[in-house]
């Protein structure tokens, strides 16, 4: 295993990423004149995931801090394997709601990575990532008041669900067709409507169910060992 | 001589992205025929007919992508027929059925990947990219059956108790439920003591060292070069537009020349390349054995 030890290089490395997102999503819809959008969206997929998991790397977490996060994570991979109701969403968004953004956009990226190691990685991985890890992060941005109001919290599991769906409906339109057309995607959100409908709801129930009891275990730990 | 599969796990992984990006940038349909046929053989020559149901499933979703396409997109010159006022056009079928193969062959090339590249060998390529991250992923994916374990352990313990009863459906869900809660306390205190465990053996003080069973030898070198050349070769075709493809408003192919004939051999090569080295393998295998 190779490590970049140089802090110049990683730093380089970070903003080069910075300036590539939206450089290769100006060259993709040029150079390649909308043959190669599936290409382009996987590219800006990744790298807006890299991007995250970059600024997290410079910062000095400690050892506790860091085993609590791969806990969630790995729950939240337990957690897809529920038969129907999935919680993966729930668990990413408590995470960031008690353990911060960071934390939160981690577990929503790496649950996404993980679990697909069972159901199957593929091009659709980055998307998954960018699309749990964004909710999750969002969360976290939210702490305050969704620590306070259950009935807010379900109301953001509602909404992240929804908006997962239609972050996933891009991807599986831009595959499906090669290209990236209104009429396409809103005809994948309506035969998504489904899943939007059982993401939207298993959310809520999973939220409404283990808001307190996680947040009392999470706040507890946070008390007991000060993390 | 080794297989695509005990080269280096960065080897195999730019492969898989090699072999898929020229389909992704282009759907010209005989690029997609050899793409998907490079990618059948390997299934084939590595699993054999194992895989027969999930090639199955994808099939169904090809001739879906390919009818629902027409439904939507009514350019084209050719029209078919016309359904509810609106125009069928065959160049509409044309590019949804390619649409499909692209995705069914993309699918076979990453169904593949995901057989061949295991999470140490993504661990070994990625960890490079940052120590932190890499071990934070390790730990998770050691979690996941450690949880799975003790949550079976937790599930006995309250069935001999006489707690877990799955009876009725709420009630299955509450034992569940509280299952999954004795464990997630289990799981947070743990974590704290594997934490703690680390930073007394001296974690973070020192430059982390991590055993990695794959070494970078000169065959792997020779392989990812033919990788990359067969490759370049490729979108030198693609991007030159010696080997395209438009659809609208009417299906028409570029002319055939030398550098699109250099193009499909290099493609072809670089879609067959690990069957081939699959088959060498076991050629040489039966070999060996007989001679014993």
């Amino acid at each position: 295993m190779i490590v970049i030890q140089n802090a110049r290089l990683r730093s380089f490395l970070r903003i080069l990423t910075l300036l590539l997102i939206p450089s290769v999503a100006v060259l993709g819809y040029f150079l390649l004149r909308g043959t190669g959008y599936v290409v382009t969206s996987v590219t800006v997929a990744s790298l807006s995931v890299v991007l995250f998991l970059c600024g997290f790397d410079r910062r000095k977490t400690g050892s506790r801090r860091l085993v609590l996060v791969s806990v969630m994570i790995a729950l939240s991979v337990l957690g897809r394997f529920f038969p129907l109701l999935k919680p993966v969403t729930a668990v990413a968004v408590i995470t960031g709601v008690y353990l911060g953004m960071e934390a939160g956009f981690l577990t929503g990226a790496f649950s996404a990575l993980i679990s697909n190691f069972y159901y199957g990685q593929g091009p659709w991985t980055p998307f998954q990532m960018f699309a749990w890890g964004i909710l999750a992060f969002l969360a976290g941005a939210l702490a305050r008041p969704l620590q306070k109001s259950r009935t807010l919290l379900c109301l953001y599991g509602a909404l992240s669900g929804i908006l997962y769906s239609l972050i996933m409906d891009i991807w599986s339109a831009v595959f499906a067709s090669g290209g990236f057309s209104l009429p396409i995607y809103l005809a994948k959100v309506v035969t998504a409507l489904p899943h939007t409908v059982l993401y939207a709801v298993s959310n809520v129930i999973f939220l409404f169910l283990m808001a307190k009891p996680f947040g009392e275990k999470l706040t507890r730990i946070k008390r007991k060992y000060g993390v | 001589m080794k297989s695509l599969e005990r080269s280096h796990p960065t080897v195999t992984l730019l492969y898989f992205l090699a072999v898929t990006l020229p389909v992704m940038l282009c759907m010209e349909p005989l690029l997609l025929c050899i793409s998907l046929a490079g990618a059948l053989a390997l299934l084939f020559s590595r699993t054999g007919g194992r895989n027969i149901r999930t090639l199955l499933y994808f099939l169904a979703l090809l001739l879906l992508i390919a009818l629902v396409n027409p439904l939507f997109q009514h350019d084209g010159v050719t029209v078919l027929f016309f359904l509810n006022g609106n125009p069928v056009t065959w160049e509409a079928i044309a590019f949804g059925l390619c649409a499909g193969a692209m995705t069914l062959a993309v699918l076979c090339w990453f169904l593949s990947m995901s057989q061949m590249m295991t999470t140490d060998k993504y661990l070994c390529v990625f960890g490079a990219l940052s120590p932190k991250l890499s071990l934070m992923l390790s730990m998770a994916l050691r979690f996941v059956p450690l949880f799975t374990k003790r949550m079976h352990a937790v599930r006995l313990a309250q069935r001999g108790l006489g707690l877990y009863r799955d009876g009725t459906l709420p009630d299955k869900l509450r034992g569940e439920l509280r299952v999954f809660s004795v464990t997630v306390t289990w799981a947070l205190e743990n974590g704290i003591h594997t934490a703690d465990s680390m930073e007394a053996r001296g974690y973070g003080t020192g430059r982390r060292t991590a055993y990695a069973e794959y070494d970078f030898h000169a065959w792997d070198g020779a392989l990812l070069a033919l990788i990359l050349l067969m490759l370049a070769l490729t979108l030198c075709g693609l991007l030159t537009d010696a080997v395209a493809v438009t659809f609208y408003p009417a299906l028409v192919r570029a002319e055939r020349g030398v550098l699109a004939a250099l193009t499909y051999a290099a493609y072809t090569l670089l879609s067959f390349l690990p069957t081939l080295l699959t088959v060498q393998e076991k050629i040489k295998w039966h070999f060996l054995q007989s001679k014993i």
